[in-house]
């Protein structure tokens, strides 16, 4: 495995040089140091750091606003606080500045081997289940399509890097919870649910609610057998879905997300549905 | 259904609101709504799960809604719900329910969330997994936010 590159920040010589020894110990590789707030950001984007080492007391600036430089630059480089001073109110400060973990000077080796390995495994895990989720999603919908209604949807080739925007007509949301937390919708139109609830059930529906309860208990199952796939390749995504909401109308739109979305778009023998699915990091435990 | 949920989001909304510049929050009022919601507006979705299971709703008049992105974005004119405003009022309801989870943890209720889903358009129905769930209306400087805390244990 690549070693994890790491730029010290620090305004005292004395502690950058104990901070480097240390951390090349522990197989760390110390790319770069800084000590003001313009070298901090000319060393960051020279070198590309996987992590940042702060300190809070820097003449003319502080650690948060190197931070928020930082971020400006990349907002993936992780940056770990090691400080002489913690207390609440720094703490809470460097939280709101999006720290991914704070370390008390003198620093013990291991306490800060492993919040950096923690910071970046947290960065890894998402990158993995953003490489497998749009084919288990899918996977789970063919198979479920075929339990239900004897039919396999046909995907189109690219999976779009895009939003819904406007709903078909029903739109499922369920929430997805886990150490990386999401959630997908399921849109389709009034008539594709329909058909689809009748084939299940093989009869006329009764009324609009039969479908749509049928729609979410679908949709319900499509999420839950994925996140269910998903948690077999890596135990540790730890991934629950939450109750299904079923939101519906003629003119209903779904918002552009905070949080990158793929949408995967299957041809069936009833109409389209899609689904649009994204997942972020959870939230840093560090505290 | 259970009136020691409707707290921990009252003191959410004391706790966030202030620091988006919001000066009065007053609960304004609670009702009892059974299993579907009919809405024009924006709604923000946020699933649970834990020792409550179920979804959080919120719900704002599109006005309002403008209104509330637009002091999040230190007063920056919201004309349309666009992309940048969307964004705001999402993170709002993260925000929001974050520390409603908080709360609950201290009193011993564990729950996790998940991202918030933003739904908007004109007369559409919501239709929640609970027969009965508990609405929470505020008033923050007085722009109405429903809470629709639809979880059951």
């Amino acid at each position: 495995m690549e070693k994890i590159k790491i730029v010290i920040v620090d305004d005292s010589p004395f502690s950058i040089s104990i901070l480097k020894d240390l951390l090349e110990e522990q197989e760390f590789e110390v790319i770069g140091e800084a000590s003001s707030l313009e070298e901090t950001i000319k060393v960051v984007k020279e070198k590309k750091p996987d992590v940042v080492t702060m300190d809070m007391t820097i003449p003319g600036t502080d650690g948060l606003e190197c931070t928020r430089a930082i971020h400006q630059i990349d907002e993936n480089i992780k940056v770990i606080i090691v400080s002489s001073m913690k207390d609440d109110e720094i703490v809470k400060k460097a939280k709101e500045n999006k720290v991914a973990g704070y370390v008390q000077k003198p620093a013990d080796p291991e306490e800060l081997s492993i919040v950096i390995k923690r910071a970046m495994a947290d960065d890894n895990l998402l990158k993995e289940l953003q490489g497998i989720y749009c084919d288990l999603f899918k996977e789970s919908l063919t198979n479920n399509l075929n339990r239900i209604a004897k039919t396999i949807p046909i995907y189109e080739e690219s999976i779009k890097l895009s939003e819904i925007n406007d709903s078909r007509g029903i739109s499922v949301v369920i929430g997805i919870i886990g150490k990386c937390s999401g959630r997908m919708v399921m849109d389709l139109s009034y008539e594709t649910g329909k058909k689809i609830t009748e084939t299940a059930l093989k009869r006329e529906v009764k009324s609009i609610d039969e479908a749509l309860a049928m729609v979410g208990e679908f949709a319900n199952i499509v999420a839950g057998n994925a996140c269910s796939m998903l948690n077999k390749k890596n135990k540790i995504f730890g991934l629950r879905v939450a109750p299904p909401t079923i939101f519906h109308g003629e003119s209903l739109h779904l918002s552009k997300s905070n949080i990158q979305t793929n949408s995967i778009v299957g041809q069936t023998d009833f109409g389209e549905i899609c689904l649009n699915i994204g997942f972020k990091r959870g939230e840093e435990e560090w505290m | 259904m259970d009136v020691r949920w409707i707290n921990p989001f009252i003191e959410a909304f004391l706790n966030v609101m202030p620091q988006i510049g919001f000066q009065e929050i007053k609960k304004n009022n609670i009702s009892v709504k059974s299993s579907s919601l009919t809405s024009s507006g924006v709604m923000m979705n946020l699933g649970v799960v834990g020792d409550l299971k179920g979804n959080v709703i919120y719900n704002i008049d599109l006005e309002d809604a403008k209104k509330i992105a637009s002091k999040m974005m230190m007063g920056a004119p919201v004309l349309e719900l666009d992309d940048m405003a969307q964004s705001a009022i999402s993170e709002l309801s993260n925000m929001l329910t974050a520390n409603a989870s908080i709360n609950f943890s201290n009193m011993n209720i564990s729950t996790n969330i998940s991202i918030p889903t933003l739904m908007y358009g004109k007369d559409f129905e919501v239709k929640v997994n609970v027969d009965q769930f508990i609405c929470v209306q505020m008033l923050v400087d007085q722009i109405p936010i429903d809470i629709n805390i639809a979880v059951h244990e």
